[in-house]
Parts: C-alpha cells; sequence; structure tokens
C-alpha cells in the first residue's frame, strides 16, 4: 500500500506538506536539504498526522463519543511518546517564520 | 481545578485558549485532509490546531536534532567553512542518527545517488 494516494487532491496537499516541512527545517537553522530528507521527514509527517487522528479517534471513541474532545487528542498524543506539556513552551518559541499561507477570505477584504 | 496541581488536561485546555490567534506552519486545511483520512473529524478548529502543532513539533524535534549532529561534524572539518556566513544542509548522514535517537529506523536505498 503506498501512503499517497494518486488522485491531484492528496497529491496537492503531500505538496503543501513538504513546503511545511522546509519552513520547518529553515526555522531550526539549516540553509538547504537533500531531496531524500525532505521526501523521508515529509512522509513521516504524513504519517504522523494519519496515525494521531486515528488513534485521537479510537480513544473518542472508547469514550463513547461521536465528536472529539481535545483530552482524546491529548490521550492520543501521550500514548505515540509526546510531551504535551512542551507543546505551549514550543508554540511560544522565539525563532518562528510567519505562515505562508495566507487566509484567502482575509486577503480579499482591503 | 484540583489546588495547584496542574495535570496535562489543564495545560491542553490552555494550549487551546492560547491556539486561537495562533497559525501553525501547516495549514489548517491541509491537516484536516489527513485527519479525515483517518476518520478524524474535529468540530473545533482550534483541536485541528493543536494537532498540527504536535505533528510540527515532531517534526521540528528530529531537525534540531539532525543539525546537532551537522554541526559536531562540521567542527572536525574546516574546509568548507566560510568565515562566520555557515550553511548548513540537511543530509541523511545527519538525519539517521537523529531519527535512530527518536526510535526510527531509516534504511537509505543503495540506488539513489
Amino acid at each position: 500500500m503506498t501512503s499517497t494516494g494518486s488522485s491531484d487532491l492528496a497529491a496537492a496537499h503531500r505538496r503543501a506538506l513538504r513546503v511545511a516541512v522546509g519552513v520547518i527545517c529553515m526555522e531550526s537553522g539549516f540553509d538547504r536539504a537533500n531531496e531524500s530528507c525532505l521526501e523521508s521527514l515529509t512522509e513521516m509527517l504524513q504519517s504522523y498526522l494519519t496515525e494521531l487522528g486515528r488513534s485521537a479517534r479510537t480513544y473518542c471513541e472508547l469514550a463513547g463519543r461521536t465528536l472529539p474532545m481535545v483530552t482524546d487528542v491529548g490521550m492520543a498524543l501521550t500514548g505515540m511518546g509526546s510531551n504535551v506539556k512542551g507543546l505551549a513552551h514550543y508554540a511560544r518559541r522565539r525563532r518562528r517564520f510567519p505562515p505562508l499561507h495566507q487566509d484567502r477570505s482575509k486577503q480579499s477584504q482591503p | 481545578t484540583n489546588g495547584d496541581v496542574k495535570t496535562a488536561g489543564d495545560s491542553l485546555e490552555d494550549l487551546l485558549n492560547q491556539i486561537e490567534d495562533y497559525a501553525p506552519t501547516i495549514p489548517d486545511a491541509v491537516t484536516s485532509f489527513y485527519l479525515n483520512r483517518a476518520g478524524f473529524e474535529a468540530s473545533d478548529p482550534r483541536v485541528t490546531r493543536v494537532i498540527s502543532l504536535a505533528a510540527q513539533k515532531f517534526i521540528s524535534d528530529i531537525a534540531n536534532d539532525a543539525l546537532q549532529h551537522c554541526k559536531m561534524r562540521g567542527s572536525g572539518q574546516s574546509s568548507k567553512k566560510v568565515g562566520k556566513d555557515k550553511r548548513y544542509t540537511l543530509t541523511m548522514e545527519d538525519l539517521t542518527p537523529a531519527l535512530t535517537e527518536h526510535g526510527i529506523n531509516v534504511k537509505k536505498p543503495y540506488y539513489f545517488t
């Protein structure tokens, strides 16, 4: 099974993910990156998002709910070995690039 | 809620309130695409953003480790050094040990040149 679907939609999202990986690498202090590294990290990011979604949905269903809450995400994150408390610290980091994507609905308004 | 003990749930609720006006590097639409693929449909867009941030941190931690490896390796050889303007390139040579620290085993295919 390939992780990337053959549709144009999947390819477009994959490209956006690749751009995000590039920005994250630049934030860390890299100036250039090998093709294979970017591709590996993109694949890992895609797997991480998919696994996080699957795990959070499972926790949500275990609790007998259909709409996931943030606690389900917290459980999924803990289950995958991440520290939830480090997340807030990461959000306040100093070295941070402005997001590349612009909200089009906000852009059109003067 | 329970005295001065801060649980992981509390810090998540705090994060949820902080993240309202925070734009992660991974666009919300892209994150929700992959989450929906896994059967996860968030009712609150802030939940999606928390996931974006977590995924971003995951990659960022690995990239930081790789940079440390790159710098350590570069300190031995000073041939490419051009004054203060030092440029770092992310290569598999640095990425593989960084990933091994995170428990991910990457096997480099031989036929890539």
